[in-house]
């Protein structure tokens, strides 16, 4: 049987002992006060001037599909998307596309609308949720009201004052896109055509959409944690991006070097071999 | 609201597409196989003619429709209820399978029992909370009833859920430590390629391409001079080069992906509504 | 109005749409009248007799996920694939497990499996508790499947469908218990995780090349034939259309034809311009 030296070791080390590593690491740079300034890629600066560039009273749809699962990613996104909204004193409506998407987003919703004073269904609506995506975006895109009915509370979307004036999707001016899972490509195809997107992605979702604002069919992206911190950086808070950016960064620090340590156990026992 | 005629209307329908099934069911039974192959053909042949006529044919400038689209939009709807029904007999196959497993006392016939368990309880739970939330057939919220929503949903299946995708974190650390190793050239490219990503996203590509004394800025003198020094030098920053990365490699070989993938779904679309696709038909 | 929902959007869209639909008929016919086709290879749909037999000898089940594909093309890809495995499995009376999270996938999945081990001669070896709908819920589903392969210890995994962050948490398990793992996905952004943790991986297009690849049925083939030119197509739209678009400039309406909605109305303004000065 062949010896097992240091080398063969660390190359099929115990994926726990990874394991146990990677959540020290998680929780010592989570309690790291040290935050380095972040370089603003163009899609998180295009992502903000997008919404600087809204008038006071404008309204945006937030479409936001996401629950507990990408909570860490998507949470960070959505409060600083609200926080932005409501500093522009922007109306906004916000629809979910499963259940728990809208238990979570409404409750989030509540507790940051309160803060700043707007109030729902003056300043803010909840839609609830729509089993079927690309019937709502078609039936939204011509009448509201015939598509939504009521918003979360019950009230008919008529009786809402944020929605006075505001008959169609065409009369937006923009949607706000943050989910991990496809609903951008329903957005692209069947929104009226002049209404804008932006998209707020889970990490591993973002590589899709490059194709996306390359063409202009998303005007600007937030990625993950990481992006809600460039983004909540150019707000000037401090949010739950900039609270995770250590915890993201130290972690591709670590994979790295795990990725040359065992590439230098691959040469070595190479080495030893021959 | 549905106004009584459009109500009128969707019972025609339903009837109609009723009769039809239930028309069509005996005469499948009846006919040869060569006959059945042909009228299962011509239903699906039709039912496809419907979606691609009403993306076809022009439509009312001021609407946006054609005489299809409403009728297209209705069937879309129809296609929940369809959902809906598998979804149940999706359910009874798995209860169904772990009342077996715990009855018959099969082996780990425990975690069967857990299922089952939590699954009444979860059931129960949701179905009194929708009945109160929606006030039907005079339920209320209780105490209870809110000490146990919070404790099963909130408490449990969230942060079951977070864990699960907390997970991911974990399982990319230890498949990155297996799978990155410098065996061939283009293995050796892939690694320093997502390095080069990894480092050059986060705040900490900003930090070593300052630190090294890499230019800040991109001026107004750099853009009109690609081929200066400078230029060159601050188009090397991490973050520049992980950009480029994403935007100039990433998104054209996903495109090129991507249009191999629509041309092969459309391919397939065409020989499922041809019926020329003999898999699982 | 909205993007592209109709034809009338921009009829150059919808010529492709002929076009395409016009090259894989056409091939299909050729096909038929006896045109021999070439397929190249793909190591990993050679693999799948080579895991069906490890785990015959190992006396472990096979499992097969969908992922979270809803019913639609990816679906039926998906469940042909797990039905040619079926088929070789049957032979050999190695326990299968197919695990979905779609409730309509799952009923036809059913049938599907049912009539595999009707074609291979075994309907006695059909059990319909092998079928599992596990939930319809992401995580719910991964924890449901990472369970099942941990405990029952499975020798291979086909995972064939469309993922998506789940696509690591089955892979990475399946990695754990020792399976041979082939994947194939539509899903872009999760070949990467397929790649790092399975044994091969079968990327894109390849993913709609695997059935004309396991039965080399004629129809498949030329499909497969028209498929590339269509193919070809695409890729001179795109080199003419980045060059023409250097040359004429973005907003010229030719390029507006080529890449947007509402781009037909002037470019037949600009061709009757042009025909009528000509």
């Amino acid at each position: 049987m062949e010896q097992r030296t240091l080398w063969s070791r660390m190359m099929a080390i115990d994926r726990r002992i990874l394991y146990l590593i990677l959540a020290v690491n998680i929780v010592g740079a989570l309690m790291a006060r040290v935050v380095l300034e972040p370089n603003i890629p163009p899609a998180v600066r295009s992502f903000y001037e997008t919404i600087e560039a809204l008038q006071p009273g404008d309204i945006v749809m937030v479409s936001s599909t996401w629950s507990a699962g990408t909570l860490a990613e998507n949470q960070p996104q959505f409060e600083a998307v609200l926080r932005h909204l409501m500093r522009k004193r922007l109306r906004f409506t916000i629809i979910s596309f499963t259940p728990p998407a809208r238990d979570i987003s409404h409750r989030l919703a509540r507790r940051l609308t309160r803060e700043q004073g707007y109030v729902e269904g003056k300043d803010w609506a909840h839609f609830g949720y729509t089993p079927d995506i690309v019937l709502a975006v078609k039936g939204m895109s011509e009448d509201i009201a015939q598509a939504v009915r009521q918003d979360v509370r019950r009230v008919p979307i008529q009786q809402l004052e944020v929605m006075r004036g505001i008959k169609s999707l065409k009369d937006y001016k923009l949607v706000v896109d943050i989910t991990p899972s496809d609903t951008l490509t329903a957005w692209i195809s069947f929104r009226p055509r002049d209404l804008k997107i932006i998209y707020c992605p889970t990490s591993v979702m973002a590589a899709e959409a490059y194709t996306f604002l390359d063409s202009k069919q998303i005007l600007g992206m937030i990625t993950g944690a990481k992006g809600a911190y460039e983004y909540e950086h150019l707000l000037g808070i401090v949010g739950l991006g900039t609270r995770f950016i250590n915890a993201i960064q130290f972690s591709h620090v670590l994979i790295i070097t795990f990725i040359l340590l065992g590439n230098f156990a691959m040469f070595m026992q190479r080495r030893s071999r021959s | 609201m549905f106004d009584t005629r459009e109500n009128i209307w969707a019972a025609f329908w339903m009837i109609g597409a009723a009769i039809l099934i239930f028309a069509l069911i005996p005469l499948l039974q009846t006919l040869p196989p060569r006959g059945r192959y042909l009228l299962i053909a011509f239903v699906t042949f039709i039912a496809g003619l419907f979606f691609a006529a009403e993306f076809f044919l022009p439509v009312d400038e001021k609407t946006g429709k054609n005489f299809l689209t409403d009728p297209f939009q209705r069937l879309q709807g129809s296609l929940q209820v369809i959902t809906a029904l598998s979804l149940g007999l999706g359910t009874y196959g798995l209860i169904r399978l772990h009342l077996r497993n715990a009855v018959q006392r099969r082996a780990q016939w425990g975690y069967s029992i857990v299922l089952l368990v939590s699954f009444v309880t979860m059931a129960f739970f949701s179905v009194w909370n929708t009945l109160a939330e929606k006030g039907l057939l005079g339920v209320q919220r209780t105490p209870l009833l809110e000490r146990a929503f919070t404790l099963l949903f909130d408490y449990t299946l969230v942060q079951l859920d977070a864990t699960m995708f907390s997970l991911i974190a974990f399982y990319i650390f230890s498949a990155a430590y297996r799978a990155f190793r410098i065996r061939s050239v283009e293995a050796s490219i892939l690694m320093f390629t997502a390095m080069i990503v990894m480092i050059g996203i986060v705040p900490l590509g900003k930090f070593i391409s300052d630190s090294i004394g890499l230019p800040i800025m991109m001026t107004d003198e750099m853009r009109t001079n690609p081929f200066a020094l400078e230029t060159i030098l601050y188009s090397l920053r991490l973050p520049e080069v992980a950009n480029w990365i994403l935007n100039v490699l990433n998104a054209p070989v996903q495109r090129a992906i991507e249009f191999g993938v629509g041309i092969g779904a459309l391919a397939m679309a065409i020989r499922l509504w041809l019926s020329l696709e003999r898999g699982i038909t | 109005m909205g993007s592209y929902q109709h034809a009338q959007d921009n009829w150059f869209a919808a010529f492709i749409i002929v076009f395409i639909a016009a090259a894989v008929l056409i091939n299909i016919w050729r096909a038929r009248a006896g045109k021999q086709l070439y397929i190249r290879r793909i190591p990993g749909l050679d693999a799948i007799d080579e895991a069906i037999g490890r785990s015959t000898e190992l006396g472990r089940p096979v499992t097969m996920i969908p992922g979270l594909t809803a019913f639609g093309v990816e679906a039926v890809q998906a469940l042909t694939i797990f039905k040619y495995i079926t088929k070789q499995i049957a032979r050999f009376a190695t326990p299968m497990r197919l695990l979905t999270a779609n409730p309509t996938v799952y009923a036809v999945a059913q049938e599907a499996i049912s009539d595999a081990y009707n074609e291979a001669g075994r309907p006695d070896l059909y059990d319909p508790d092998s079928i599992r709908f596990l939930s319809s819920e992401q995580f719910a589903f991964a924890s449901g499947v990472a369970g099942l392969l941990q405990r029952e210890r499975v020798a291979a995994n086909f995972m064939f469908g469309i993922f998506f962050a789940e696509s690591l948490i089955f892979a990475e398990t399946g990695n754990i218990v020792g399976a041979v793992q082939i994947a194939g996905t539509v899903s872009f952004t999760q070949v990467p995780f397929f790649v790092a943790a399975c044994d091969y991986t079968i990327i894109g297009d390849e993913f709609y090349a695997t059935s004309a690849y396991i039965s080399r049925e004629p129809v498949l083939l030329g499909s497969m034939v028209g498929q590339d030119l269509a193919k070809l197509a695409f890729g001179s739209l795109v080199v003419g259309g980045a060059v023409l678009s250097t040359i004429l400039g973005p907003n010229h309406p030719v390029i507006q034809l080529l890449g947007k909605p509402g781009g037909w109305e002037p470019f037949m303004q600009w061709l009757s311009q042009v025909l009528g000065r000509g």
